[in-house]
């Protein structure tokens, strides 16, 4: 197999890049070595867009930095574009005390000298009115209405769908094993073949120094950083309206609660030094993250937690500052372009795309438009957001709409089939397509009837189905299987 | 059937909803209406394939399919009207009703009343925080159940089950019987949280390693599960260090506790009992919101499916009562409070007009015990257990024999000196 660029990775930074080069006629191939998009750091955040500006460890003088305040304003255009849901929430950082309050207020001066306006200190009452459920103990917060929250995964497989619209291909359950420098291209190893480049777009995620250290071009060092996030039960939706964050009593700390673009809400609790690629939570941490919780919301209990998950942060070296970022062409390796954001990776990435454009063109890439480019993408129908006109249209076009099969999120056999369509082939594919095992029972009652549906619709033996590729079968045996065996 | 001249609109149709549906079609209600979202009627019946069902009921042992059977074949008897394939989606306190099938689209009615049936899901791994990676193998027990008895699919062949509920305990002898090999019961609490014929039957009769006070501490493997690590813990319930022990497995089931499931009810502004999860019912099983009632696990989850047919049959015959008369009608209301080693008590009021029944859990396995419910009721219990449900009836001589200004009874389960 030949192309002109190879991206490694179908995150959401590697998904904007594959997108960004379908606007020119020039061969792209992305490849993800899992079985759907977005499942590495793209889905496990806080689905939060921010503007970089408002912590405290924010640095002007940061690439990352310019990167996440030039994304802001293109975000919420990109998502109507390619048709994902958007939501502008808000964000209240709560103040506690006066220490706290010129913090805030340097924060604030720091922000609007660099052009970011919007900021303004709200008193206790209107914080109150705001967010009545919010802890007493805060006497004011700093209220930034810029902020907004995406769905990090559906906006990662809506770029890779437009651009496999405009001529992108993209290979999954394809993993980079090797790559070989030649004079004029790299030979890359994959566990589907080799695939021949003359560029290559290292969009690895939590793997991108790995990849790098195949031709040596590793002139970058990261350090994984595991955050926790908790999910809370939708019934609490509406409990808070805003993004809402409180500074950390203790350094690795993360209090922040924030609505997502779903209806549930998020948490996030900790962040410490960890084994990359070792998603596993603790009991501790949990702890950890209920009492970091309550700070914020105190009538919140563990009852009303409905998961958790762990992602990674990537952070640098003191030396580049440890909150900036990787997007740059390596030093020693000619057309190899590592790009990885650490943190916040989804707000920054609509300008990140556009950067690694030029980094392509700076190494030699020549780029011509591609007339055919369309940047425009449908979602499939979402069947609980419609209006009851359009539910009931639905259903006599395609019975299968008043199929409903997921009954926490109102996912119907419609949608769960529109997605296999439009490329998901595991159990958790149709979870993060569809929200389908999303809710409070978390796949309890829907997981035998998706595996069903997968497997008549995509023509394999219910035993081959698997919660997210490779070998991960849902199903081992079939009934009496065992019991003949052993006679 | 005309959607607009219903009497009683049930939600769902297992051992609750066809109960409730039959006694309020006996008791006059004209046009009864079950809304079932499976293919068939009687709900989660169908996959519970074990023996054990229907001795109170019917005074026969009978498999789940049985039990539900017999109920399906009076509801069409009677003429009771079915919508099958149907999810109901919302609930509005003034009994309008949303559903959707893929027959008749979106359908809208507000029938005379309601009756929640929809039973309670299980507890799952997130809620429960169980720390570890994310691999496949993972089910809770009834959705094994559902894979095992109805789909012919066996998720593994080396299994831990963690926790001691009766669908747990029954899924580790079925699992036994097709040929797996169920390594360990694993359950927190010093005693089982089923039935102690379930652990009879199902654990001690195949010799299945049950180990109590232990729980698992982590999860291994990253795409299938390939181990559990389990560990002993103290009274608190907290691990202890050193005691941790790896068991190789393919398969986890969870059997750590069942929710009333009451999306709808909230939808209809029910109001629910932080102690069940289920809404606060009277003795007629009505809710706060007038003609909405409630039977089954929806209200508390249930020893004995017995228990459940049982209590929506209240429900059932209330709602006839509540379609002919417009109310129904009740005398002097008495709260009852749950007191020291009670967990909850349904209902969560009384009336003075008639005989009552009332159940209860306790929180805690104890021994020689007295179970007292204020002043009127007090007998001796050679042992409770947080599995097994409390059943205490009160006559209506004992109630309106009650001290004047009376509008509390506690009910309490002290140990005997």
């Amino acid at each position: 197999m030949e192309t002109e660029v190879l991206i490694i990775g179908g995150g959401v930074l590697g998904a904007v890049v594959a997108r960004e080069l379908s606007r020119y006629k020039v061969d792209v191939i992305l490849v993800e070595k899992e079985a759907d998009f977005g499942w590495g750091s793209t889905k496990t955040n806080m689905c939060i867009v921010c503007q970089g500006g408002d912590t405290l460890e924010f640095r002007p003088e940061y690439h990352r930095s310019k990167l996440v305040w030039t994304s802001m304003p293109l975000m919420e255009p990109l998502c109507q574009e390619i048709d994902v849901p958007f939501k502008r929430v808000g964000e209240l950082a709560l103040i506690r005390n006066n220490e706290e309050l010129s913090k805030f207020q340097k924060l604030k001066a720091r922000a609007e000298k660099l052009g970011m306006n919007g900021h303004q200190f709200i008193d206790q009452d209107t914080l109150r009115q705001m967010e009545p459920h919010v802890t007493r103990k805060a006497i004011g917060a700093l209220f930034d209405p810029n902020i907004a929250v995406v769905d990090p995964v559906r906006l990662t497989i809506a770029l890779i769908e437009n651009a496999i619209q405009n001529g992108v291909d993209v290979k999954r359950e394809t993993e980079v094993i090797e790559i070989d420098r030649g004079v004029n291209q790299f030979e890359v190893q994959t566990s589907r073949g080799t695939i021949q480049c003359r560029y290559i777009v290292n969009a690895a995620g939590t793997s991108v120094d790995k990849i790098a250290r195949f031709v040596d071009a590793d002139d970058f060092v990261l350090y994984p950083i595991r955050g926790y996030v908790g999910i809370l039960d939708k019934n609490l939706g509406d409990l808070v309206k805003h993004e809402i964050h409180m500074r950390p009593d203790e350094i690795g700390q993360m209090n922040i609660l924030t609505p997502s673009v779903h209806g549930n809400l998020f948490f996030g609790t900790t962040m410490q030094p960890a084994m990359r690629g070792d998603y596993s939570t603790t009991r501790k941490i949990a702890q950890i993250g209920l009492k970091n919780l309550q700070k914020i919301v105190p009538d919140l209990s563990e009852k009303d937690l409905i998961n958790a998950f762990a992602g990674f942060l990537m952070f640098r070296n003191w030396e580049v500052g440890w909150h900036e970022c990787v997007v740059q062409p390596s030093r020693k390796v000619p057309r190899f372009i590592n790009i990885c954001i650490g943190y916040p990776g989804v707000s920054a990435a609509p300008a990140t795309g556009r950067e690694v454009i030029e980094l392509l063109q700076r190494e030699g890439l020549k780029l011509e438009s591609n007339p055919k480019f369309n940047p425009t993408r449908k979602a499939p129908p979402v069947f609980n957001q419609l209006s009851e006109e359009k539910q009931r249209e639905l259903i006599s076009k395609d019975m299968r709409y008043g199929h409903v099969v997921c009954r926490c999120e109102t996912v119907t056999e419609g949608e769960i089939v529109a997605a296999i369509q439009r490329g998901a082939t595991t159990l958790d594919g149709i979870k993060f397509r569809t929200r389908a095992g999303m809710g409070r029972c978390q796949g309890g009652f829907c997981t035998p009837r998706v595996v069903k549906i997968l497997s008549r619709e995509l023509g394999v033996n219910e035993g081959k189905i698997t919660k997210k590729g490779w070998n991960s079968h849902l199903l081992l045996y079939k009934s009496k299987e065992l019991i003949e065996a052993q006679t | 059937m005309k959607y607009s001249e219903i009497d009683v609109a049930v939600i769902g149709s297992g051992p609750a909803g066809m109960a409730a549906a039959i006694k309020a079609k006996e008791e006059g209600a004209e046009h009864v209406l079950i809304f079932e979202r499976q293919e068939q009627l009687g709900g989660l019946l169908h996959q519970c394939i074990h023996n054990g069902f229907g001795l109170l009921y019917f005074g026969q042992d009978l498999t789940g399919p049985e039990y539900a059977h017999r109920f399906a074949e009076k509801v069409r008897d009677l003429g009771i009207e079915v919508l099958l394939e149907t999810m109901v989606t919302q609930i509005a306190s003034d009994r309008k009703l949303t559903a959707i099938n893929n027959r008749n689209g979106v359908i809208h009615l507000q029938p005379k009343s309601i009756i929640l049936t929809m039973g309670c899901r299980e507890r799952s791994r997130g809620q429960l925080a169980i720390p570890g990676t994310r691999p496949a193998g993972i089910f809770t027990a009834g959705t094994a159940q559902r894979l095992v008895n109805v789909e012919g699919f066996v998720p593994g062949k080396r299994v831990v089950i963690l926790g001691s509920g009766d669908i747990g305990m029954i899924m580790a002898r079925r699992l036994t019987l097709e040929g797996a090999e169920v390594k360990a019961v694993v359950e927190i609490l010093p005693y089982v949280g089923g039935l102690t014929r379930n652990e009879v039957q199902c654990l001690h009769d195949f010799q299945i390693p049950l180990l109590l006070q232990h729980t698992v501490t982590q999860i291994h493997g990253e795409q299938r599960i390939k181990a559990v690590t389990i560990a002993k813990v103290d009274d608190e319930k907290r691990p202890i260090p050193n005691t941790e022990k790896t068991i190789e497995c393919d398969t986890l089931l969870l059997s750590v506790g069942l929710i009333p499931e009451n999306e709808l009810s909230r939808m209809a502004g029910v109001e629910l009992d932080p102690l069940t999860g289920g809404p606060m019912v009277d003795p007629f099983r009505e809710t706060n919101v007038s003609g909405i009632f409630a039977g089954g696990n929806v209200v508390h989850v249930h020893d004995l499916v017995d228990h459940v047919s049982w209590e929506a049959e209240i429900a059932g015959a209330s709602a006839a009562q509540f379609v002919r008369k417009g109310k129904v009608e009740k005398k002097k209301k008495i709260l009852i409070k749950p007191g020291e080693n009670i967990r909850y008590v349904v209902p969560q009021t009384i009336h003075t007009q008639q005989d009552v029944t009332l159940f209860a859990r306790v929180k805690e396995m104890e021994e020689n015990v007295q179970l007292k419910i204020g002043d009127i009721l007090s007998q001796p219990l050679r042992v409770v257990k947080p599995g097994e449900m409390l059943r205490m009836e009160l006559s209506q001589s004992q109630l309106t024999g009650l001290k004047e200004g009376t509008n509390e009874l506690m009910v309490e389960c002290r140990k005997r000196r």
